[in-house]
């Protein structure tokens, strides 16, 4: 009787507390037949009780419990093997009966509270949001502390706290935006100066590694090379044009070299790569690049991958190739606006005047003249300021309530007799502090107009809404489908939209992990920094190339073209491809390429930099493409120690481990996934055989001049057995069981864009919506533009 | 108690202005009761931990023989000077803190599965003394990291910044400004207490549209707007206060990333000189590890592929010359503690220094077993606590034995399970 109340309104007439150990309640006689023998009070498996567990779903922990059970049961996980198993009748009744009242209990929370919790800007937001409204460029994200993350994503509500550190912080960053925002020092004009490598006497008269000519000087070098333009250093920070005039030396190939740019000049200072750049042979070949300078900062050109043994010949005698540097010419500061753009939004047309110093202090002073405020009218002008300021900062239409207490505040500054922009400026930090800047205003239910805009700025561009957006919004257009739509599609074709393919991909895949390892060197001589770079390039490239074509989400799991340049060509073995832009390329049927999986930015960041480990990787593949992430293990389980000594595989090694009844239950799920990855090395490179630098036969061949120390090692299998019994021979063979379930795939990457979309953890009742969905773009070929325009008109988006 | 309650509860510590009424809940922590009256009166217990990022090598580490009569080995050779001073552990680790290199978010906190997508980490152990004690220093604690990140965390499970430029950090410490610097620097602070008045003025009126788990980060708003409101109001009365003098002169930073060796040694100079002169009591340095070259005699490859070693001998050969050079610069810091004389005592006897590594074995990732040793804080040292292998003791009762020596009345801590047995 009670069962059948229980499925019409179960959850306010179950009373509360009573024990499921009794078989007559819903789902009691199963949880007996098949579950307490090892989860109840005293056996405890996996530290997880069930003889206890209630129907109060109101209760989150109850709630993850049947959640948990519902999940591992209709898997067929649980029970184990080696126990007795239910019929799959018994599964699936348990799971229809369970399903639609978690269901209905989670959408009652959901209606109440939304599912997303009350969530700030996370660090990256916070940057691109104050640099939009301010019209400035300054590196913020730096002074403000990590951001928690939830589900693989840094921008999730629940896990994006608070505390006074990130106050603290945000006070510092503020002034940080402030400065730069605020005209005070007058930029100098632009200015364009040639320099010559040959004036540069510590350069010339380095015999070893340059060699000069009438013309210019030959950098040979490219790995020592203190080619850093000293002449010059940048006035401002801004941004600067570089022509750089080269000729490839005793090569009929083309040369590439490298440009750093920052402080390359100065030890401590921080630089970074702008680029690789390819010079044909022939005549003089102009580079042309712009890029932002710190100031002090200047640039560094270095060849790549030339003369690597020039020491022991000197340039003079060096037969190989070199890259003959004729002049660099750089122009700038190209943004010197006067007053900036940034000046002009914040204080409109407030006068600005020179501060006139007297004679003396004007012969002590160096440096730019400076500049201030002078207000006709201080209390009014400053209403203004801080009027327009909160009007765009709260990402919603403003009331009156809203500006008076930082008028308040900055009215106060002025009567104590603070300079007009010191006075507005406590005023202006005070609102990048406030509550209504750092959090989205989103209530439980649909969201209105402007928080609708927010959410979708922030998804597709991480920054608040542009006009377009807000005046949609304002006029309450924007909820309307095909409005909505329209915004997605241009905001997907504008360059902002760079920002959510590098954050997506960057946390879906794993890609902001590239730096983490070095890998071993002499496992893997032919690792260097273009190839780095070029594989998180070829990822963000092929998911751009799959959003702007709607082309299938399949690719992801296997696709027939990929995108190269010259050095991730020759490290995947495809040949044809010259020079280092990177270009579309048809994928030779026998590449063992296509797809994530088989990216070599995805191979490296699942790997430690000496060995692969099935283990790390099948886990990454459970939780990154098959949308089933297991469970950490269990507490007292030595981890396999890997062994690069060539005397024992991994196979063998972890044979032992899935011996064991604790560990198989999980690992026949990972380590075949993992296993199916094994021919690929820790760079992505493909391998048959292990390298080691211990045992194993002797390698002849030489990577950049020098011959290989290790050595080849056992043999690689990467065939295996799913855990449904589903077997496959290699990668090959793995992917093609992955496309035979595309709907779990496209489930799993529609769930990862709605956390990442929404910044709410994905609910049990977002289920059917989910599924919804998935059939739609099924419709389309999965398409992935359709599937993001899927998600932007979904239940789940347009509400709290 | 009274007196030792005004003690504490000195004049920085409370709030002035309208901010009095709502500091309840801070309030009740200023008050440690049931302290050591010794320790609350000379309020000079200090709490130092170090966390080296790529582990030890267990093998040349830890002792066979447990007890008092352990052998030495060759990282304990190095500090063979303080044997009575230290005491080496093995067999310790936090029950779920799985995940390898990630597990350095919880090596101070134990909060459980750092690795996993959801992870949410809980107060470090540092800053939950800084909590209770409240110490009346010119700062409450040092975050400092010889790498980029530091190992402190706030109750909410925010990852505090690390400092990691000495230059910057002596002139924190030692450094006034002039007369026209403080006074800006004073008035920057004031206006971040009205700044942080505003803004939770305008919290308040959000309070009524949220419920549920919105309000608890709205909650935390609160908290943190207040707290730090308090801050700089303890902050603004430093300002005015010369600050102390050393015979040093300000360290250059190094420049050179691959440099531990310098940084270290410039890091550890910086903590000795801060408790010196008590400008805090509580320290956190994460000593680093990175994958560059360090410039090490006899090391050619970097130091993370080094931990990866793989069980190669070359490079168990090469890491141990790191590791060992990282002992050499414990011992060195071990030293200049012992010898700065306090009241009739010595910095290092009144201060807990904890040398350890979220990693157990670096190789394999592995975050069991971990490399643990804890040095001066007036404990009875002189042995190697040998806990189970296979059956680890949870880090956190050493936690709460720190705690407790540090004057906090506390029998628990993150995943502790009581006090260490065998350390008094």
């Amino acid at each position: 009787m009670r069962y059948l109340i229980g499925r019409v309104c179960l959850i306010s007439l179950i009373p509360l507390g009573f024990s499921l150990a009794d078989a007559r309640e819903p789902g009691g006689k199963f949880l007996e037949d098949y579950c307490l023998d090892c989860h109840d009070a005293d056996t405890r498996k996996g530290d997880l009780r069930l003889d206890d567990l209630d129907h109060n779903y109101t209760h989150p922990e109850t709630f993850e419990k049947w959640e948990k059970v519902l999940a591992r049961v209709s898997a067929g996980e649980m029970p184990p093997p080696n126990r007795r198993q239910p019929t799959p009748r018994e599964r699936g009744e348990l799971v229809d009966l369970f399903t639609p009242m978690l269901i209905r209990a989670d959408a009652e929370r959901v209606a109440r509270e939304g599912r997303v919790v009350y969530r700030r800007l996370n660090r990256e937001e916070y940057q691109n949001t104050v640099r939009d409204l301010l019209g400035i460029d300054a590196e913020l994200k730096d002074y403000l502390p990590e951001d928690g993350q939830a589900h693989g994503f840094d921008n999730v509500g629940k896990a994006l706290n608070i505390s006074s550190v990130l106050m603290e912080r945000y006070l510092e960053a503020a002034d940080v935006a402030l400065d730069a925002a605020i005209a005070r020092f007058k930029p100098p004009a632009t200015k364009a100066r040639r320099f010559s490598p040959l004036d540069d006497q510590r350069l010339v008269n380095n015999k070893n590694i340059f060699l000069p000519k009438k013309d210019g000087l030959v950098f040979f070098s490219s790995g020592y090379s203190p080619t850093g333009v000293r002449a010059f250093r940048a006035p401002v920070a801004g941004q600067y044009r570089f022509r750089i005039a080269t000729t490839p030396y005793q090569a009929d190939e083309p040369v590439t070299f490298r440009v750093y740019g920052g402080m390359v000049n100065s030890r401590d200072g921080k630089t970074e790569l702008i680029g690789y750049y390819d010079v044909p042979p022939g005549g003089k070949h102009i580079t042309e690049i712009e890029h932002r300078l710190p100031k002090d900062g200047s640039i560094r050109p270095v060849p790549y991958r030339t003369a690597p043994d020039i020491y022991q010949v000197k340039a003079a005698n060096y037969k190989g190739a070199g890259l003959l540097v004729h002049w660099i010419e750089i122009e700038g500061p190209l943004d010197n606006e006067w007053p900036p753009e940034s000046h002009t939004r914040l204080f409109g047309d407030i006068p600005l005047k020179e501060i006139e110093l007297d004679p003396r202090q004007r012969r002590r002073r160096r440096g730019p003249p400076e500049f201030e405020l002078v207000p006709k009218h201080p209390r009014q002008d400053a209403e203004a300021v801080i009027r327009r300021f909160v009007g765009k900062a709260f990402r919603r239409p403003i009331t009156e309530a809203d500006v008076q207490p930082y008028l308040a505040l900055v009215n106060d500054r002025l009567d104590r007799g603070y300079p007009f922009v010191e006075a507005v400026r406590v005023g202006l930090k005070a609102i990048l502090c406030a509550p209504d800047f750092i959090f989205f205003r989103e209530q439980p239910g649909e969201l209105d107009d402007h928080a609708l805009a927010a959410r979708l700025a922030y998804f597709l561009w991480s920054t608040t809404p542009d006009q377009p957006l807000w005046d949609l919004a304002a006029a309450g257009r924007l909820k309307n489908e095909g409005v909505l739509r329209g915004q997605v599609t241009r905001m997907l074709q504008d360059k902002r939209a760079g920002v959510f393919t590098r954050n997506f991909v960057g946390q879906w895949l794993d890609l902001r992990e590239i730096e983490f390892t070095t890998p071993d060197r002499i496992l893997y001589p032919e690792f260097d920094e273009l190839l780095q770079v070029s594989m998180v390039r070829e990822t963000e490239l092929f998911f751009d190339e799959i959003l702007r074509h709607d082309r299938s989400a399949l690719n992801f799991l296997h696709s027939d073209f990929t995108l190269l340049n010259e050095r991730l060509a020759e490290h995947y073995g495809v040949g044809g491809v010259r020079g280092q832009p990177f270009r579309k390329v048809s994928l030779p049927a026998d590449s063992h390429r296509g797809g994530v999986l088989t990216h070599a930015s995805v191979l490296k960041v699942t790997a430690n930099g000496t060995t692969t480990s099935p283990v790390l990787r099948g886990v990454w593949v459970l939780e990154k493409i098959m949308g089933t992430p297991t469970p950490p293990p269990p507490p007292g389980v030595p981890a396999v120690e890997p062994d690069v000594r060539g005397a024992a595989s991994i196979r063998e090694m972890l044979a032992k481990h899935r011996e064991d009844a604790r560990c198989s239950v999980c690992h026949r799920q990972i380590d075949p996934a993992g296993f199916a990855l094994e021919n690929f090395d820790v760079i992505g490179g493909w391998q048959e055989r292990y390298r080691s630098v211990d045992q194993g036969e002797r390698v002849r061949k030489e990577v950049n001049g020098r011959g290989v120390r290790y050595k080849r090692g056992l043999p690689v299998s990467a065939a295996d057995e799913l855990a449904d019994g589903r077997r496959f021979d290699d990668i090959d063979g793995f992917k093609k069981l992955l496309l035979d379930r595309p709907d779990q795939f496209v489930r799993a990457l529609s769930e990862k864009l709605f956390v990442y979309a929404t910044g709410g953890e994905m609910t049990f009742s977002d289920r059917p919506e989910v599924d919804r969905i998935v059939a739609a773009v099924k419709e389309r070929n999965y398409g992935f533009r359709s599937l993001i325009h899927e998600v932007v008109q979904s239940k789940i988006f347009r509400r709290k | 108690m009274n007196l030792l309650n005004t003690r504490t509860l000195s004049r920085r510590t409370v709030l002035r202005g309208a901010g009095v009424a709502m500091a309840l809940p801070l309030l009740e922590s200023m008050v440690p009761f049931g302290v050591r009256a010794k320790d609350v009166l000379q309020g000079r217990q200090r709490m130092v931990t170090l966390c080296q990022g790529l582990g030890m090598h267990g093998p040349h580490l830890f002792p066979e023989k447990a007890g008092r009569d352990f052998e030495s080995t060759p990282y304990l050779d190095v500090i063979k000077d303080f044997r009575d001073h230290y005491t080496i552990f093995s067999g310790t680790s936090h029950p779920e803190v799985d995940g390898g290199h990630s597990a350095e978010k919880s090596f101070l906190t134990a909060a459980p599965h750092p690795g996993s997508s959801s992870f949410k980490n809980s107060i470090s152990l540092d800053q939950h003394a800084v909590e209770k004690l409240l110490p009346d220093t010119r700062f409450p604690y040092l975050c400092i990291s010889a790498g980029s990140f530091g190992l402190s965390w706030t109750r909410s499970g925010v990852r505090i910044p690390a400092d990691s430029r000495s230059s910057r950090i002596f002139a924190k410490l030692f450094i006034d400004g002039t007369k026209e610097e403080v006074k800006q620097q004073v008035r920057r602070l004031k206006d971040g207490q009205s700044i942080m008045d505003t803004v939770r003025t305008q919290a308040k009126r959000l309070e009524r549209q949220v419920s549920g788990s919105d309000r608890e980060k709205l909650d935390q708003y609160f908290t943190s707007v207040r707290e730090l409101e308090q801050r700089l109001v303890k902050a603004e009365d430093w300002a005015h206060q010369p600050k102390p003098k050393v015979a040093v002169k300000q360290p250059r930073d190094v420049t050179n990333r691959a440099d531990f060796v310098s940084k270290q040694k410039n890091h550890y100079d910086l903590v000795h000189l801060a408790l010196k002169t008590d400008s805090t009591r509580i320290v956190t340095l994460h000593l680093g590890g990175n994958n560059l070259v360090p410039p090490v005699q006899g090391v050619s490859m970097d130091w993370h592929n080094l931990s990866h070693h793989g069980r190669d001998p070359a490079k168990i050969d090469q890491l141990k010359l790191i590791e060992l050079e990282e002992m050499r610069l414990f011992a060195e810091f071990l030293g200049k503690l012992r010898d700065t004389k306090e009241d009739g005592s010595n910095l290092l006897d009144r201060t807990s220094v904890l040398l350890g590594s979220n990693l157990g074995n670096a190789s394999s990732h592995n975050t069991k077993n971990l490399p643990i040793i804890l040095a001066g804080g007036g404990f009875n040292h002189g042995q190697h606590l040998a806990f189970d292998e296979k059956d680890n003791e949870p880090l956190c009762n050493l936690f709460v034995s720190m705690l407790q020596q540090t004057g906090i009345e506390t029998d628990r801590f993150g995943s502790s399970t009581g006090r260490l047995k065998g350390l008094t």
